[in-house]
């Protein structure tokens, strides 16, 4: 049956391949042919779905959307269209490029310093016992502490400058960080570092050649859900009375009750995060992980 | 080239419930210099942990490793002479090129930057692993792997190499291909080396000389010098599977006296 399954749907030459099947069956060409269909196109086919799958959800989302701006008055749901339409306008009006880039500029200054502490704060606290103690209460206390919360004391710390900014999108996703190194670090291989003692590797050598690439996916996963969180407390910082950013823009829309404005910024910003999350992140994701064979057997 | 002396090591590893368990008991002998010394016996008899005493993962309770040179008065070598290690599993880095793993162990043991380039080119040309040095180790064969470690416990050009059973997780013909290859090649570099094994048949194979441990608490309870040359081992060669035969009876007759004791 299998074999049947995964030749018949995959073109006109596959069809006379099926009908020949039992008569040739000892041929000699045979054994490459069936190798090259159950592999090549099989894979080629698989990926095609997985992008018209991914398309029909967006449109279905969409189709929701209209649906329910077909029942609402259109101050509280406006027609998808419309809301393209103005984000056509935001972006043509140049405002878009200049409020994304304070708002990305504050979640890269943020990210970075989280960046700096956490990592080395991490593979420390995975590598020595005293720190892990030590460390462990701010680490856990700071995880289950509100974005929000971090956002209202960095400004009233450090007023309406950009300061407060960076601090609150640095200190929120700090702790998710260095949980996700340190419980990293713990979970690498000692017999890797059993071989580095062996051949004299220098401490710098440990770290970068043996220990760092060992994290690289916990660091990877930690920058996904990192970022994730640094958006949302990015937008609260700007909110409370910046006059800049994007999270300023989307109040602005809701002073003046325009959910045309909400919408289309928040939409733009959705794109411009997906670019990042998905364009940068999945590039850096593939380039440091060449080393590894792509295994998706177990996966239907 | 140096020799090892291991002389009357004791070495104790703590329990769980916190008693001293006794693992190595006295142990005592001289490796060949230039050639192979197999270490045989059976598993978990503490062979590998006196590979990790020599090679300075773990430290003895008693007794004492030498590293000598021969000549007409032993004198006592540096004290730190250079270690090569061939583990069981490869133990690469995976995240490096075939290349990377072998400059990895060069720049551990500060070999001048200028040595590299000859030396990789050397010793992956020794194991036949020339033309995948640019390659990521989970791209290659198991044995091929095994072939990227030993190259790198080589390319530093150790004073003694240490071998803790790296042909015992490959299947039988890949292991005895690497078997044979790294015979040659230890013979042909006249190579210093100490290799682990539960196997006899390696042990009759790669051994200019023959440690046999008794079980835990280890023991020597015998040293049998090899009669062939590594040129002359053959698998299917009468002289060899009778010298093989002869040292398989030696370890089971000690089995029995152990069990009787």
């Amino acid at each position: 049956m299998s074999p049947l399954d995964s030749t018949t749907p995959a073109g006109p030459t596959r069809q006379e391949d099926v009908i020949t099947d039992p008569s040739g069956a000892g041929s000699l060409p045979r054994p490459i042919e069936i190798g090259s269909r159950r592999g090549q196109p099989a894979a080629g086919r698989q990926a095609l779905q997985d992008i018209a799958l991914r398309i029909a959800s967006i449109v279905a989302l969409l189709f929701i959307w209209w649906l329910l701006s077909l029942i609402f008055p259109p101050t509280l749901i406006p027609k998808p269209w419309e809301t393209f339409a103005e984000v056509g306008a935001i972006i043509g009006a140049g405002d878009l490029f200049f409020e994304m880039g304070n708002t990305l500029r504050r979640v890269g200054v943020g990210f970075g310093l989280a960046m700096a502490v956490s990592i080395p704060l991490g593979i420390f606290m995975g590598t020595m016992r005293s720190l892990e103690s030590f460390f462990e209460p701010p680490v856990v206390l700071g995880l289950t502490m509100p974005g929000l919360i971090w956002a209202v004391l960095a400004i009233m710390f450090f007023g309406l400058t950009e300061t407060s900014a960076y601090a609150a999108v640095a200190i929120t996703i700090m702790p998710m960080l260095t949980i996700s190194l340190w419980q990293g670090t713990k979970s690498i291989d000692k017999d890797l570092i059993d071989m580095s003692k062996v051949f004299h590797a220098s401490p710098w050598s440990k770290v970068v050649d043996v220990i760092m690439p060992q994290l690289i996916s916990h660091i990877l996963a930690a920058i996904r859900y990192g970022l994730g969180l640094a958006w949302k407390v990015v937008v609260v910082v700007e909110m409370f009375g910046f006059s800049n950013g994007v999270g300023y823009r989307v109040v602005r829309g809701f002073n003046t009750f325009s959910m045309k404005t909400v919408l289309a910024w928040t939409i733009t910003f959705l794109v411009v995060m997906i670019v990042i999350e998905f364009g940068m992140i999945g590039w850096l994701e593939r380039t440091v992980t060449r080393w590894r064979p792509r295994v998706e057997a177990w996966r239907r | 080239m140096a020799y090892v002396r291991v002389d009357q090591a004791v070495k104790f590893f703590p329990r769980e419930d916190g008693s001293q368990m006794l693992v190595l008991n006295g142990v005592s002998f001289e490796t060949k210099e230039h050639g192979i010394t197999c270490l045989l016996g059976p598993s978990g008899c503490g062979k590998s942990t006196l590979l990790n005493v020599i090679s300075g993962l773990e430290r003895l309770d008693r007794g004492q490793i030498e590293f000598r040179v021969s000549g007409s008065n032993p004198k006592l070598e540096n004290r730190n002479p250079k270690l090569g290690y061939v583990f069981q599993d490869p133990r690469l880095l995976n995240w490096k090129r075939v290349e990377g793993n072998l400059t990895f162990a060069l720049k551990g043991m500060r070999i001048p930057r200028a040595e590299w380039e000859r030396r990789l080119g050397k010793y992956l040309e020794l194991v036949g692993l020339l033309e995948f040095r640019q390659q990521y180790p989970l791209y290659l064969s198991g044995g091929m792997r095994q072939r990227v470690g030993l190259a790198r416990g080589l390319v530093i050009e150790p004073e003694v190499l240490l071998m803790d059973e790296p042909f015992s997780k490959l299947d039988q013909l890949t292991a005895r291909k690497l078997r044979e290859d790294a015979l040659q090649i230890c013979a042909r570099l006249r190579q210093t080396a100490l290799l682990v094994t539960h196997d006899v048949e390696e042990a009759a194979y790669m051994g200019e000389r023959i440690v046999v441990f008794s079980a835990r608490p280890a023991h020597i309870i015998e040293v049998v010098d090899n009669p062939l040359a590594p040129s002359d081992r053959n698998f299917d060669d009468l002289h060899f599977i009778q010298f093989k035969k002869k040292l398989l009876n030696t370890v089971l007759k000690l089995i029995d006296q152990e069990v009787r004791v």
